[in-house]
């Protein structure tokens, strides 16, 4: 009786997958969609994240809609220059210049450095934080409870001393951190070099709050302002204008950043400060000296 | 007449009385996620009421041909190697789940294809919806209620037939659209109002849901009623 039943049963699920898989055989026959072949080929080109960084749902969507509806080929942050040459290839047409998006914190308090901050017991979330007055002295600042560290899928951003710090060598420009932030404190700005100057605070109080709330923010002197017309001082708060940015700073954009009391000019980006740091120990000798016992050459030099 | 009847009061108390979604809250995935817009919940609404009708046609079919004991088919197979009354106890009603997660994911499959060829900006719409009624409870859980009206009869002429199957299975896809597109109705207006930031999104969803439940349970007893007021029937 127990082998009847176990062999009615598999019978049973065997009949059924040869007639289901007859009908749905039929059907994806029948119910043909010609897909374009040049769609398929840009989804291989993308890099497959689904991050929606580009504006649509998925890398699918995107790619039909470069295929069918001549999007712009250079909108995935994540692939970069490659991807966007190899679309471009795909395509038919020139890629256009395209600028690596990333994001910038503006905010550069570590916990230290932000006054008047109060015990807090809520959940221990940006979002929920944000909706409790007096848990830190600045209303615009980050809250560092790392709402943008769980959004992001790359790992390239961490809440580092109390603040969101970017990982650049992880980071893809996805802008997910950006949707996150309940505080909107990270903008997703267009790098026009490695490393970009960005005014690191957003608090737009006048300058005596400024300084009794926080320990490095900017207070809006407007020194920057008379030193270099790339900044404008609008609702206290220093402003970049990055359309006139260029990547090679001119002397008095360098001037800018050295008046600013408050250090909030800085440069962020590749190399990260933790690169840097690691090359000023290395010892790099002015001249290399050929080693002759290791040199393919063999002549000597005599001079 | 009584038949017809018989009928009538399954779809009825599929389609409100005894409704999947805001009655047994099964199917709760699609009702939260698609349902955003009155358009899309329509579409949804008739994809689910296609694979459940769809579903339960071919669950009824296995059911009372092959899984429930004495069915015809296996009976007749097990019948060449065993007496003609013990062929008849042979009992595989334990394949019920594989079975019709089985024939509900080709049903899935067959509908995807056909919204596929025949309605595009629809399949765009859905997304990753249309494959996860596969995994909607309500579908499965309509299965399984067929299952308990055909299996386990004393008397063979209790268990339900095709046609009421088909109204349970009809009527119940009837229902959840009813419920979605409510629901959609009510979040297209939802949009428009200042929802406190703590309630915003799914849980604002969730508590209209619950209420919309609980207006659905003023439904209840609607259908002994009216056995009661048609009983001379």
């Amino acid at each position: 009786m127990g082998a009847v039943t176990i062999g009615l049963s598999a019978g049973t699920l065997l009949i059924m997958a040869i007639v289901l898989t007859a009908v749905l055989g039929w059907a994806s026959v029948k119910f043909h969609v010609d897909v374009d072949q040049r769609a398929l080929d840009i989804m291989d080109a993308l890099p497959g994240a689904n991050c929606g960084g580009c504006g649509y749902v998925g890398c699918g969507e995107y790619a039909e809609a470069v295929a069918l509806e001549h999007e712009a080929v250079n909108k995935c942050t994540v692939g970069g220059q490659n991807c966007a040459l190899a679309v471009a290839e795909i395509m038919g047409v020139e890629v256009g210049e395209t600028m690596p998006y990333r994001p910038i914190v503006h905010c550069g308090a570590s916990y230290a450095d932000r006054l008047g901050r109060n015990e807090y017991r809520g959940e221990k979330r940006c979002a929920a934080a944000n909706l409790v007055t007096d848990v830190q002295g600045c209303t615009y600042g980050c809250l560092g409870f790392g709402d943008c560290e769980n959004a992001c899928e790359f790992d390239a951003i961490h809440v580092i001393d109390g603040l969101a710090t970017v990982d650049y060598d992880k980071c893809v420009g996805c802008g997910a951190c950006t949707k996150a932030c309940p505080r909107n404190i990270i903008t997703i700005t267009p790098f026009k070099s490695e490393q970009m100057l960005a005014v690191t605070c957003s608090n737009k109080d006048k300058g005596k709050d400024v300084i009794s709330v926080c320990n490095v923010g900017c207070i809006g002197c407007g020194a920057c302002a008379r030193a270099s017309s790339l900044f404008t001082v609008q609702d206290n708060l220093s402003t970049i204008n990055y359309d006139a940015y260029s990547p090679t700073c001119s002397l008095d954009v360098l001037d800018a950043c050295k008046k600013c009391k408050r250090q909030r000019l800085v440069f962020v980006g590749k190399p990260s400060p933790k690169d840097v740091e690691k090359a000023i120990d290395m010892k790099v000798p002015d001249v290399v000296e050929p080693d002759f016992k290791t040199s393919v050459d063999d002549t000597e030099w005599r001079g | 007449m009584e038949y017809l009847f018989d009928i009538f009061l399954i779809s009825i108390s599929a389609a409100l009385i005894n409704n999947f979604v805001l009655y047994y809250f099964v199917g709760i995935c699609p009702f939260i996620g698609v349902s955003r817009q009155v358009s899309m919940a329509v579409g949804m609404g008739s994809a689910v009421t296609a694979v459940m009708t769809f579903a339960v046609f071919l669950s009824w079919t296995i059911t009372t041909l092959i899984l429930t004991p004495g069915a015809p088919l296996s009976a007749w197979v097990a019948g060449w190697f065993m007496s003609p009354e013990k062929a008849r106890t042979i009992d595989l009603t334990i394949m019920t789940y594989i079975v019709y997660i089985f024939s509900i994911a080709s049903a899935v499959q067959f509908v995807e294809m056909y919204v596929r060829r025949f309605y595009p900006p629809l399949y765009k719409s859905f997304g990753v919806f249309l494959p996860l009624i596969t995994t909607n409870c309500a579908i499965l859980f309509a299965c399984l209620t067929v299952m308990s009206n055909v299996v386990g009869k004393a008397n063979p002429a209790e268990a339900w037939d095709l046609g009421r199957s088909l109204a349970l299975g009809f009527f119940g896809g009837v229902g959840f659209t009813i419920a979605i597109v409510i629901m959609a109705g009510i979040r297209e207006e939802l949009d428009l109002c200042d929802v406190p930031k703590p309630f915003q999104g799914a849980a604002i969803t969730l508590i209209v849901g619950g209420i919309l439940a609980m207006a659905f349970m003023g439904f209840n007893g609607v259908d002994t009623g009216i056995r009661s007021a048609l009983g001379g029937l």
